[in-house]
């Protein structure tokens, strides 16, 4: 029983760390621009295929691909909100979210037209590579890194908005759009900034995924699915609420996989339905703030 | 009317004339086949395999059958249901064709079953696994059935398990959540019980999931012989990278139809090592050249090299089984003459030709299905980077199943 509960621990640490990764660029776009980025989960997929071809071409593994990966999410991401996201800022929002949801669906098919549907993974010594706790807990190596990688990047993150001066006008602007711009902070350049970090998150991201997950023109959506259920139950301008909302997901979909017959198939069920639950009794998320003018 | 309206006139008369027989001597000339394909969407990778068989089929026959053109009519599926509707329909409708080849995916073949249903055209299918197909229309005699179903799988992979580990194993199944690992089970459990195998453990997995570390707990702790995966390539590949990382203890991992895959064999890398899976045709497979229709079924290497050259690339098992069922279904639009299709129904029946994926002879299926081809799978093996064939005798090139290698 002992092992069995460290077991569940580990796992849905693991887990949670892997959502975290998923759902970071979403949070932080979502919080400073207010636009629901439906198109988050492609650029994860565009980063696992740039890491994948890194690897498969250049043999350079997707954790020293990774920067690079990141550097071309974040110009990608930067040119598309010049491009298209910035003319309709101050559209009503279901525009938004059928451009990003187009945007995605373009990125998808154009995946699918240069690289086939077929399944591709990057292979690193890691990816297949784990340690022994006891006879019954396994630590993955590829998860473990992945684990670390999202500390570092949450930690950076938050280092970022507390200490640097962009940092500080991001948080002016998640805050208070109007009074920010009274500040002199140039609205627009701290949007297109949040926007391009995002996407910097989400390729790397990909880059991350691209040993952990089968990499697919589709994958993209199933991660969309889950950064949404995580950041709604965090909070969604909350960067710490992510990371609660994460590891709470990670816990309740492990824990019931694992205790409950069948479990695995229930798992993402009853996650959801606590989700349906969060938004009824405390629509903002665990750490998200109500009434805020954007 | 003067000279000049009624040389008009004439002048109309005539050219409408000869567009109208234009168009006659055309559709004389060709006999269409329609081809609704996923040439887009999430089963791209199935549509493309089966087009690039249909047009070498097509290519190698000679662009000619019964003296007139071959006229392949492709529409895409997009690999959505409602789409796969209108395909049929525009081809069954507007296009009228008399000979259907496609879909592979069972969901685009349903769809499109009440549209062929009222139009009836000869309907060949190189896929469509699940029975669902076969329990709608199996009784149909306009239906060719020319790939296995799900239970033909369970068969050979039971039988072949059996031969060479002997009676009275452990069994563990995993199955996807979605149609395929749920089509699957009952076939497996059927099968596999029938043979002297023990189930001792039925654990779902839902497709796409991250993390499949607590079914493999739950599996590690029932300690079985036999790990049997019914699961789609993307969660194959999920599957065969966790329980290698987790260094599962069970001797004997077992997929369908993804081991043989490409994409799942660079995917999963050293973790391969091991996994039995079930085919129609793996390249490597020794089939003899049929002695009547040698130009399009020669030997297997010849095939193999003729498809690469073509393609640059290696078939995979689509590629074949849409080449050879067209290939039958010219053979017996020739063998009967022209562009009738009951009497092309009854041509292909009779016909019996040997090909690169076994005997090409339509019979009862054991689920009912009225005209099947080619029950019989290959069961192969993951051996050092390559195949050994395992499963029928006369393709088998080891008499030894292997351990996964961290089981040894």
């Amino acid at each position: 029983m002992t092992s069995l509960i460290i077991q569940i621990a580990v796992d849905a640490f693991l887990l949670g760390g892997v959502y975290t990764l998923m759902a970071i660029g979403l949070s932080l776009a979502f919080g400073v621009t207010r636009i629901i980025n439906f198109a988050h989960g492609e650029v994860v997929m565009f980063g696992a295929y740039a890491a994948f071809f890194g690897f498969a071409l250049l043999g350079v593994d997707p954790l020293i691909s990774l920067p690079a990966v990141a550097v071309l999410g974040g110009l990608g991401g930067y040119l598309l909100f010049k491009s298209s996201l910035d003319r309709i800022l101050s559209d009503p929002g279901i525009n938004m979210v059928l451009l990003t949801f187009g945007i995605g669906l373009i990125l998808q098919n154009l995946a699918v037209v240069m690289w086939t549907g077929d399944e591709r993974s990057t292979t690193p010594s890691y990816a297949f590579a784990s340690w022994f706790l006891t006879d019954d807990v396994v630590i993955a190596q590829g998860r473990l890194i992945a684990f670390g990688l999202a500390v570092v990047f949450v930690l950076g993150l938050l280092a970022w908005l507390r200490w640097s001066e962009l940092g500080r006008a991001t948080r002016a602007v998640s805050q208070n759009r109007a009074a920010a711009s009274l500040m002199g902070i140039n609205v627009h350049a701290i949007y297109a900034l949040s926007f391009a970090l995002s996407s910097a998150f989400g390729a790397a991201t990909g880059a991350i995924m691209s040993f952990l997950l089968p990499i697919t023109p589709f994958m993209g959506f199933p991660i969309l699915i889950k950064a949404f259920a995580i950041i709604i139950l965090g909070g969604m301008d909350s960067i710490a609420g992510t990371v609660i909302g994460a590891f709470f997901l990670a816990f309740v979909e492990t824990a019931i996989a694992y205790l409950v017959p069948s479990g695995i198939g229930w798992a993402e069920g009853v996650a959801f339905f606590m989700l349906v639950l969060m938004l009824l009794v405390r629509p903002n998320g665990i750490l998200g703030r109500a009434g805020r003018e954007a | 009317m003067g000279v000049r309206n009624g040389l008009a006139l004439g002048c109309f008369a005539f050219l409408a004339g000869q567009a109208l027989t234009g168009a006659t001597a055309a559709a004389q000339e060709s006999i269409k086949i329609g081809a609704p394909l996923a040439i887009s969407g999430k089963f791209v990778a199935y549509g493309a395999s089966a087009k690039r068989g249909i047009d070498m089929a097509v290519d190698v026959y000679g662009g000619k059958v019964a003296g007139r053109k071959i006229e392949l009519v492709v529409r895409d599926t997009q690999s959505d249901a409602q789409v796969a509707v209108n395909s049929f329909t525009q081809l069954l409708n507007e296009e009228k064709v008399n000979y259907l080849v496609g879909p592979i995916a069972t969901p685009m073949a349903m769809a499109g079953l009440p549209a062929w249903r009222r139009a009836k055209a000869l309907w060949v299918v190189p896929g469509a696994t699940t029975p669902l197909l076969e329990e709608e229309a199996g009784k149909e005699p306009m239906l060719f059935h020319t790939f296995p179903y799900a239970y033909h799988y369970h068969v050979s992979l039971a039988r072949t398990l059996r031969d060479h580990l002997g009676p009275g194993k452990k069994l563990a199944i995993i199955y996807s959540d979605d149609a395929y690992g749920r089509e699957h089970l009952p076939y497996a459990q059927k099968y596999f019980k029938d043979d002297g195998f023990q189930i001792v453990a039925e654990e779902l997995v839902r497709s796409g999931a991250a993390d499949l570390s607590p079914v493999l707990a739950k599996i590690r702790r029932v300690r079985p012989d036999v790990l049997l995966g019914l699961v789609q390539t993307t969660d194959g590949i999920q599957l065969t990278k966790q329980a290698y990382v987790q260094r599962l203890n069970v001797p004997y991992l077992v997929g369908t139809a993804y081991p043989q895959l490409p994409q799942w064999q660079e995917a999963t890398a050293e973790a391969q090592e091991g996994w039995v899976g079930v085919t129609t045709y793996i390249p490597g497979v020794k089939a003899k050249a049929d002695p009547n229709y040698p130009k399009l079924f020669p030997d297997s290497d010849q095939w193999l090299a003729d498809f690469k050259k073509r393609y640059n690339r290696a078939p995979d098992f689509i590629d074949v089984g849409a080449y050879v069922s067209t290939c039958m279904l010219l053979i017996a639009i020739e063998n009967a003459g022209g562009d009738n299709k009951e009497k092309v129904a009854e041509e292909l029946k009779k016909l019996d030709v040997r090909t690169m994926i076994g005997r090409g002879k339509f019979g009862p299926s054991i689920g009912g299905t009225l005209n099947q081809a080619f029950p019989d799978v290959v069961v192969h093996q993951r051996v050092k980077g390559t195949d050994a064939i395992l499963f029928p005798k006369e393709f088998e090139t080891t008499s030894q199943i292997e351990q996964a290698s961290y089981a040894k």
